[in-house]
């Protein structure tokens, strides 16, 4: 009985947590639930009854920017970016009855953008080898564990924060597409690994893989890219 | 708290960065931290990556993406 009790008291703050994602005005609805008395239940109760285009045009489109960025970096280019998001909240509107309130929908809407992703625009672009790219060693990806002197390393951070966007996106953009979608995922996001693994259907292990993996290719770009324009200085290179 | 040293603090300094769970206390690992800049430096440049892929991929979906969202979608409820 206690047990239970404590349980319960626990779920009021992890909750609350959750409400804390959800965002613009949502918040305060949420919120008003909880604290709402009995006068005010007839209101809530409309709001339950509300009509299910308008509450998931409410809560999901405020995510219409981020997901619009994520299938940027997917498709590459703006006009299939867009395809896919209108394709991602069609679907996401026509399953919306599966989506439990109060979980993650931002989660849910990136599930649902990296599947349609992967089942549609991914055949089209015709990647190579992405079925094999976990499989192959870190020498054959290339990129080096280290690339600078221990001594330079706040050189090199220095370096890679004054990169402009344009080169870093040029950077995750030649990587492989598995471990780009998890630098994206964790680094742009903040996605929690469980989450990425959820997202992308890979086990914990595969995302940090791929994430480990994916950071270590772009620093290496970074750096040479870095090298070429000459911002590193060249005493502080190590000769590899 | 203690030091982990420096081979455990850069296999799992990704994951302590980012608040995940790994092999190392994450309390040993910032004791380490705290005590040799080489993996500082290096935690400096993890976080620096990470904030600096966010700040380059942010994107504003085009104006008219919205309008064609709502469209579709009261389309799809017409239809249904």
């Amino acid at each position: 009985m206690f047990a239970t009790l404590e349980r319960l008291d626990h779920e009021a703050p992890l909750l609350a947590g959750a409400d804390e994602q959800v965002p613009g005005g949502l918040r305060s609805a949420a919120v008003d639930w909880r604290v709402m008395s009995d006068s005010t239940d007839q209101a809530a109760q409309t709001e339950q009854k509300q009509d299910p285009r308008a509450q998931f045009e409410e809560q999901a489109l405020p995510f219409m920017d981020q997901l619009y960025a994520a299938a940027m970096r997917m498709t590459r280019n703006p006009a299939d970016a867009a395809d896919l998001v209108q394709e991602t909240f069609v679907k996401g509107f026509a399953s919306w009855k599966t989506f439990t309130q109060g979980t993650n929908l931002k989660a849910w809407l990136y599930r649902i953008l990296t599947n349609t992703y992967i089942n549609t625009y991914r055949k089209k672009q015709r990647e190579p080898y992405q079925g094999t790219i976990d499989d192959l060693e870190d020498w054959q990806l290339g990129g080096a564990e280290s690339t600078t002197a221990t001594s330079s390393r706040s050189a090199e951070a220095e370096a890679i924060d004054h990169m402009p966007a344009s080169v870093v996106k040029d950077a995750l953009q030649s990587i492989p597409e598995d471990f780009r979608l998890a630098v994206y995922l964790a680094d742009v996001e903040g996605f929690a690994y469980q989450e990425i693994a959820d997202i992308m259907k890979t086990p914990i292990g595969t995302v940090m893989s791929r994430l480990h993996r994916g950071r270590r290719m772009l620093r290496e770009l970074l750096a040479e890219y870095a090298k070429e324009r000459g911002i590193t200085p060249a005493a502080t290179r190590s000769t590899k | 708290m203690t030091d982990c040293g420096c081979e455990k603090a850069r296999r799992d300094l990704e994951e302590y960065l980012r608040n995940e769970v790994c092999k190392t206390e994450h309390s040993d690992i910032a004791e380490h931290l705290e005590h040799c800049a080489g993996c500082r430096d290096e935690a400096l440049v993890a976080r620096t990556l990470t904030e600096v892929v966010a700040r380059a991929c942010k994107e504003s979906a085009p104006e008219e993406l919205r309008d064609q969202v709502l469209t579709k979608l009261r389309a799809v409820q017409a239809a249904h």
